[in-house]
């Protein structure tokens, strides 16, 4: 790009950062709509879900039907990752790091698993939930193929486990939302039969199911686009 | 606490420029892996802590890991070598 | 009137290096830099100096934040994540064909 192309973009660039400060502060505060859902949530989303974090009770109940589309957003994402990187040879293993790097994440790996399972399980009690927890998960497979090489990834976690948990993940969490239509009267309604006392592990009803499909689906979505994006690498390694 | 958010802001409008600046793609990783980092400081300190989480897990870890694996395969050869195929 | 300023700064930044750079690698960076742009300022607009939206019990009276927002952006960043690592894929998979990461290669692979 020549050089008067490109003060011409610095100079549009400034202009519109220009309008879009003075146009920012223009932006109308709390209106009443957004008052009355926000006192609406604040006082009954307890009682009403169970849940004391408020984000969860909005992504899980309320607003389940979101993280659905959300889903399926991912599950289409993976799809086409899949789709075109497939390739018919299984990967080669590379050797992996050092010793000292495989005992220690050999010690670690077990607590990492542990810290996505209580972040998944505890996510109506404390920050976290499906998400993030499975995305840990997702991270789990991570070390083991850059640490471990792809051919222990391969043996432990093979690309039909995976398979399967995406695809039973996303399966389980449409037939909580139809399980939500024949006991409550709409979908992905509340099951009520998980309540103890508010504030316990097992409390909130539906929250904590849905958060344990959704974080086993995305941690073996996250998993498989990992794998399908380093076999070409090690492809190529074995070539050479 | 109003020093620290000041402080965090111009890191990350600090970052945010030397991402983009470089010519190597591999410090641009590293330094958006450092701008998700000063994100996630930033949420915990606007209360927010489900988004921190999502951000340290997300932005820091998974989104570093996969843009490594595309330059570690991306091969950049001669400009024209399209062409000279034919 | 800084969450403002700030916001349309880094905002800008992504902005420049998508129109800018010659790479495309370089321009999935400045747009997962937009991103974050948008993210911090709906999570520092809607921050209203309260405490964290978990609360102790069902009859807590704590002043909590507005969860609403907060939730969006957490459905932002996951889908933020696979969309970018779609468009990493389409960049390797466009790489096998032209032996470069260059935008301006694109035109050249249509034309032949």
């Amino acid at each position: 790009m020549s050089k008067a192309k490109h003060i011409f973009v610095v100079i549009v660039l400034s202009l519109l950062g220009i309008t879009m400060v003075i146009n920012l502060n223009k932006i109308p505060g709390n209106t009443d709509q957004i008052n009355f859902i926000y006192s609406h949530i604040t006082n009954n989303a307890v009682l009403e879900t169970g849940s004391l974090n408020f984000v969860t009770a909005i992504l899980y109940d309320y607003r389940a039907y979101d993280s659905l589309g959300e889903s399926t957003i991912i599950f289409g994402a993976v799809s086409g990752i899949v789709l075109l990187l497939s390739r018919k040879t299984l990967p080669v293993s590379s050797h992996g790091l050092s010793f000292i790097v495989k005992r220690t994440f050999g010690m670690l790996t077990p607590f990492i698993f542990l810290f996505s399972l209580y972040i998944i399980s505890h996510g109506h009690l404390s920050p976290g939930g499906g998400f993030q927890g499975g995305v840990i998960l997702g991270a789990i497979s991570i070390i083991f193929s850059i640490v471990y090489g792809s051919e222990f990834d391969f043996k432990r976690y093979s690309p039909t486990t995976k398979t399967l948990l995406e695809t039973g993940g996303a399966l389980l969490f449409i037939g909580l939302g139809l399980a939500g239509i024949i006991f409550g009267g709409y979908f992905l309604e509340n099951l009520r039969f998980l309540n103890t006392e508010i504030g316990s592990l097992l409390s909130a009803g539906s929250i904590p199911l849905i958060n344990t499909v959704i974080g086993f689906k995305i941690g073996a979505g996250l998993a498989i686009i990992f794998y399908s994006m380093i076999q070409k690498t090690f492809k190529e390694e074995d070539k050479l | 606490m109003i020093i620290l958010k000041y402080l965090l802001v111009i890191f990350l409008v600090t970052t945010a420029y030397l991402a983009i600046s470089f010519k190597e793609e591999l410090v641009s990783i590293i330094f958006l892996s450092i701008f998700s980092i000063i994100l996630t400081t930033l949420y915990l300190i606007h209360n927010a802590p489900d988004v921190a989480l999502a951000e340290a897990v997300i932005g820091a870890g998974l989104n570093t890991a996969i843009f490594m694996t595309v330059i570690s395969q991306v091969r950049e050869g001669k400009k024209s070598m399209f062409r000279e195929d034919d | 009137m800084i969450n403002h300023i700030v916001f349309v700064i880094i905002f800008l930044l992504g902005f420049y290096a998508i129109l800018v750079k010659k790479n495309l690698i370089k321009m999935v960076i400045g747009l997962n830099i937009m991103e974050g742009a948008i993210f911090y300022w709906f999570i520092s607009i809607t921050d209203k100096g309260d405490k964290i939206p978990i609360v102790n019990g069902p009859y807590s009276s704590a002043l909590v934040n507005d969860p609403i927002p907060q939730a969006l952006i957490l459905t932002g960043i996951v889908i933020g994540a696979s969309t970018s690592a779609f468009l990493l894929t389409l960049i390797i998979e466009l790489n096998k064909f032209t032996d470069s990461i260059d935008p301006d290669n694109l035109g050249r692979m249509i034309k032949d």
